[in-house]
């Protein structure tokens, strides 16, 4: 399974939508679940998930399902585990 | 220009000030403001000190839009190893007005987590405001710290308790129980009752003190054992949030036998529209094993009755500093003074259930002091 896929995997769950419903756009926007305390919560998933450490800053410029994952390739490639 | 979050300098304080501006004008609640000044007036840094506070701001191209303040202190926790967790407070998001900052509260919220990854929130006024609604969405371990009363001249307290009196029919029947003497009866019987209960306590003596000096630390080391988490309350921290030269409260140091058994710390609350006129006393913050807390409780009521107020309160985590109080004639109450702790603080607290029950948090705790003395 590629990041994307287990980025969407997280959202997933979090947001409670069928994960073929959740593309690289899905984002607050578009999906009525996804309000600034789940934002945190996805942010907080995918470190625990990834093994990283996002700043707010990073926190904010993911502002759909592609940007988290994106997010999360450059993190990993930064420090490999 | 993204947002980001940076210790509060003085630089910032005019934009602060023009934060606190547009919140105001927007309708925000009057309350709703940040610290204007950098430096915390309460706790600031000071060098070598466990025990301290900052605050931070989130900034967007020299504007701030949102900030909150971090208190740092030193606790005990029962594998006896002392910890230093932040207390997170007054976080404050332009997100309140203007929906486009709807992020701010939780990125200010994720700063504090990288900072104090041991953090927690207390008070919050009740589950139905936003903070404490946001961290149970967050799956942080809450739970509401007891509240406790004892009424000291139930007249005064039937005739003036607002939070009791909000319907013509309560006011009505409030104003029949104080004029006839039914709800001095009433009180005095469930209070005289519970006394009885508690049995003849061993004499005790009490000192009215200036200073809390070294005669605090063995306290402290004997009982710091009975807590699963405590705030450190040796005589280092206690003369930083109880300094001499604070004439607020009132300090009590409580011996049986010639032997210390612990302290008190008793003041009188700043004037509350809840409590109408009334003149409230507090039992803040005590210390002793949970054993000896009945006479900690009794003599700091005695004092405050002394001190001449109409109603004592206070909040106790602990189980037997509330079963304490409850021999000592106090009654208890729903309490919106919520403990809540983030997931790294809650791993150490596990199971929370059977745990909180032996946390040891006052009034005292968070920033209880300076909101209400």
């Amino acid at each position: 399974m590629n990041v994307f896929e287990q980025v969407r995997g997280i959202a997933s769950d979090l947001l409670g939508i069928p994960a073929d419903q959740i593309n690289a756009a899905s984002s607050p926007e578009n999906i009525e679940a996804w309000d600034s305390v789940q934002h945190l919560n996805l942010v907080l998933a995918l470190e625990e998930k990834f093994g990283l450490q996002l700043s707010p800053e990073e926190m904010e410029q993911i502002r759909n399902v592609g940007d988290a994952a994106r997010l999360v390739e450059s993190k990993a490639q930064e420090s490999p585990r | 220009m993204p947002i980001v979050i940076r210790p509060y300098r003085e630089e910032h304080q005019p934009a602060v000030r023009e934060f606190n501006r547009r919140l105001r004008s927007a309708g925000a609640e009057a309350d709703l403001v940040f610290f204007e000044f950098a430096k915390p007036h309460w706790l600031p840094p000071a060098d070598g000190s466990k025990l301290f506070q900052e605050y931070f701001v989130a900034l967007e191209n020299g504007m701030v839009r949102g900030g909150y303040a971090l208190k740092r202190q030193n606790f005990s926790f029962a594998d006896g190893i002392t910890r230093n967790v932040g207390y997170y407070h007054h976080p404050l998001s332009e997100g309140i007005v203007n929906k486009s900052y709807s992020a701010v509260g939780g990125m200010l919220l994720k700063d504090a987590m990288g900072r104090a990854p041991l953090l927690y929130c207390l008070g919050m006024a009740g589950y139905d405001r936003p903070l404490p609604q946001m961290l149970v969405r967050l799956g942080w371990s809450h739970f509401p710290v007891p509240f406790y009363f004892n009424v000291v001249r139930p007249r005064r307290f039937f005739a003036e308790m607002q939070a009791l009196r909000r319907t013509a029919s309560r006011r009505w029947l409030l104003d029949l129980l104080s004029l006839t003497g039914t709800g001095w009866a009433g009180i005095k019987a469930i209070q005289g009752l519970r006394k009885l209960r508690a049995g003849k306590l061993a004499p005790f003596a009490v000192e009215r003190v200036e200073d809390f000096s070294e005669w605090v630390d063995p306290l402290w080391e004997q009982a710091k054992n009975h807590y699963a988490m405590t705030a450190v309350r040796d005589s280092q921290a206690l003369r930083q949030l109880y300094p001499a030269t604070d004439r607020h409260f009132t300090r009590l140091r409580v011996r049986r036998n010639g032997q210390d058994v612990g302290w008190a710390v008793a003041g009188e609350r700043r004037t509350d529209e809840k409590y109408g006129a009334m003149r409230v006393g507090s039992l803040l913050d005590c210390w002793a094993s949970p054993d000896d807390a009945l006479p900690v409780v009794q003599a700091a009521s005695a004092a405050l009755i002394e001190n001449g107020v109409d109603l004592i309160v206070s909040n106790q985590s602990h189980g037997l500093w509330g079963r304490a109080l409850h021999q000592a004639g106090f009654l208890s109450s729903r309490s919106n003074f919520i403990f809540a702790a983030g997931k790294s603080l809650s791993a150490l607290l596990q199971p929370i259930e059977e745990t909180q029950f032996k946390l040891h948090f006052t009034r005292a705790d968070g920033d209880g002091l300076p909101r209400n003395f």
